[in-house]
């Protein structure tokens, strides 16, 4: 049984480079490295678990500027059959509800193009927005089930879906039918390393743009029939009104350096807080 | 405009927390909600109503009230015991929809039952949701922005929802105030309940649960709590916690042993570490994690931003080993040890055992001389 699978991934800066940061500590876009959402491995991971384990085809659906390409490529690499990017200026400046929206409408066109989807995976959270919202948004757009915060799954005879989640201080083990949009959490299996042979195929890819776009395309809002004034600051019920910096709390910190590890240590140890912070907490313990 | 100017705008609708149990017991984090929306109600002179979704719950409703709501509205149903998405979703949409004046304001817990019902309420009334706020507050707001004239106005009280933005120093306050209600969540442990008053006043009422065939899809099979015992990070007196200044996951290892020193202790991890997959996401400290407030806690190499302090700069005593000196961590940490993470921590471990089983011998000889 050949199942049609999605997953949505993202493009986001690279926290960890210092080259994109501004003087004022905000991140220029532009220039800061890029990569793949790390959440979103877990996503494609499971996708292509799934294409693996139960048959069917992958489709990388992604929205953002022209160099959100890279991810699609990236995910190609990886054994995904089809990409999309959804690709706007007009998408400037979109909150999590334009998000979903656009995605959603994309969604619908890639579905005319591919087949409608049996199940989408999206990771978690991306790690620039850190909301979690996209998924369950796009999910109520598309006024499907949800499984959010997924660490495994398996697909029955049935086509029902066993999942297990995370919940608050514990685990939860549900069924689904499709189709269905699935949160895959980080505790998921990582992503496998790309094959050799994957790799090299989009290499060669590269070189033939003509090739190239018949395994990624890119849409504009005009092409998958989406609302303008849905989408980008317009379409957005949020905007962030107001930075601040955040003033430094606390900023008297005993540093200690400059000796050997142990005397590091014991110098902290003889401090008189630590010391009667420790005799507390025995006491409440005893 | 001018302070009596602005009077005369008066804001439409209270403001309501969707409250969150867990096998008949309030979780934390809705006290908390109760305490924040408190302040919002008051500053606007408005209603704190409070809805609650469960079977066999109606007990619970005056501890909500003791904690400041004015009215509970109470869902009581055999298909609401455990937390479905889409039932969950179809009642309190159907309540939203049903009230005159729909809520000002909407407020739930950062959960992973809240971060999956909130979007799904947000999207299906295309409103506004801020995930994971610090703050939150009612103040003033005037849009100039000309992208959208039908946005252009001074809105005399709107939901500031406050949070950290994305790998910067900076907090940015994120508003919405066109549409009704103003919706954020917040993480547990970030807000302040007020100390419960049983002699406050309430309502209680009962709502409709109406579900449809297209909201039973998922069924909950099993739910199996406190799978992973000795990582309860919020109950900790002690927090070990390891950043990517380990340079490896083995590193972990010697952040296991600082933390078993300790009694009642568990091991955080900075958001990094979690992304690279060295260790499950339970243990991730910080604003997309969880928020603690431990006596004691130790961050060996986290270089300390923004969405780390969040979670744990209300910890009693904090000492950061970094080997970095100007590392973000020593701005806000009470004692800081500059050095190699593993020559710093073995010795603390020898240290640290050492120093508890003295101060042990310490209690007893005190206890004795009683």
């Amino acid at each position: 049984m050949a199942y049609n699978i999605f997953v949505l991934v993202k493009q986001v800066p690279d926290q960890g480079s210092k080259a994109g940061l501004n003087p004022d500590g905000t991140i220029d876009r532009a220039r800061a490295k890029r990569m793949l959402n790390p959440f979103d491995r877990y996503a494609l991971q499971a996708a292509l678990h799934m294409k693996k384990a139960y048959g069917g085809s992958v489709t990388a659906i992604s929205m953002g500027p022209p160099p959100a390409v890279e991810v699609l490529l990236e995910a190609l690499e990886h054994g995904v059959d089809k990409g999309f990017l959804l690709s706007d200026r007009r998408l400037a400046a979109s909150d999590t509800l334009a998000t979903a929206y656009a995605l959603y409408k994309t969604v619908e066109h890639v579905g005319e193009a591919v087949g409608k989807a049996d199940i989408f995976f999206c990771g978690l959270q991306t790690t620039d927005g850190d909301t979690a919202q996209v998924g369950p948004q796009l999910a109520e757009r598309l006024g499907l089930p949800q499984i959010t915060y997924c660490e495994d799954f398996s697909i029955a005879d049935d086509r029902k879906v066993h999942a297990r989640r995370i919940i608050e201080g514990g685990v939860q083990r549900v069924i689904t039918s499709m189709p269905v949009l699935v949160t895959v959490a980080n505790s998921y299996h990582p992503l496998d390393y790309k094959s050799f042979r994957g790799a090299w195929r989009i290499q060669q890819l590269q070189r033939k743009q003509d090739e190239l776009k018949k395994y990624i395309q890119t849409v504009d809002l005009d092409m998958i029939g989406a609302d303008a004034e849905r989408c980008g600051l317009k379409g957005s019920p949020t905007i962030v009104a107001h930075t601040e910096k955040v003033g430094e709390i606390g900023g008297n910190c005993t540093m200690h350096e400059g000796s050997a590890p142990e005397n590091l240590v014991s110098e902290v140890m003889c401090q008189t807080t630590c010391k009667e912070f420790l005799l507390n907490l025995q006491q409440k313990t005893a | 405009m001018s302070e009596q100017d602005l009077s005369q705008f008066s804001p439409k609708g209270d403001v309501l927390v969707v409250a969150e149990q867990i096998l008949g017991e309030l979780q934390p984090v809705t006290m908390e909600l109760l305490g924040a929306g408190r302040i919002l109600a008051d500053k606007m002179e408005r209603q704190l109503k409070c809805v609650l979704l469960g079977y066999n719950i109606t007990d619970l409703a005056p501890k909500l009230i003791e904690y400041g709501a004015d009215i509970v509205y109470i869902a009581d149903d055999p298909e609401l015991y455990t937390y479905r998405t889409l039932p969950y979703r179809r009642v309190v949409c159907d309540f939203l929809e049903s009230m005159k004046e729909p809520p000002h304001t909407a407020l739930l817990g950062s959960t992973t039952t809240g971060r999956d019902l909130a979007p799904r309420i947000a999207a299906h009334f295309d409103t506004g949701l801020t995930a994971d706020c610090t703050e939150l507050d009612i103040g003033p707001y005037e849009h100039k922005s000309k992208v959208d004239p039908s946005k252009i106005g001074l809105y005399p009280n709107c939901l500031y929802a406050i949070r950290p933005s994305f790998g910067e120093s900076l907090k940015a306050r994120i508003l919405g105030p066109w549409k009704n209600p103003q919706m954020a969540t917040t993480r547990p442990g970030v807000m302040v309940p007020l100390k419960p008053d049983p002699n406050r006043q309430g309502k209680i009422l009962k709502i409709p649960v109406v579900l449809k065939p297209e909201d039973y899809r998922l069924i909950v099979e099993e739910t199996i709590r406190e799978v992973s015992k000795g990582i309860k990070l919020t109950e900790a007196d002690v927090i070990v916690s390891g950043g990517y200044g380990l340079g490896m996951k083995d590193g972990l290892d010697l952040i296991f042993q600082l933390s078993k020193c300790f009694e009642n202790s568990a091991v955080g991890a900075s958001r990094k570490i979690v992304d690279l997959g060295w260790i499950p996401y339970q243990h991730q400290v910080g604003q997309t994690g969880k928020t603690v407030r431990p006596k004691l806690y130790i961050a060996c190499g986290i270089s300390g931003a923004i969405q780390h302090r969040v979670g744990m700069s209300k910890s009693g005593l904090i000492i950061a080993i970094n080997k970095d000196p100007d590392a973000p961590i020593f701005k806000f940490a009470h004692h800081g040890i500059v050095g190699d993470i593993y020559q710093i921590i073995p010795e603390m471990i020898k240290q640290f055992g050492q120093k508890q089983s003295e101060s042990e011998r310490g209690v007893e000889a005190v206890v004795s001389a009683h």
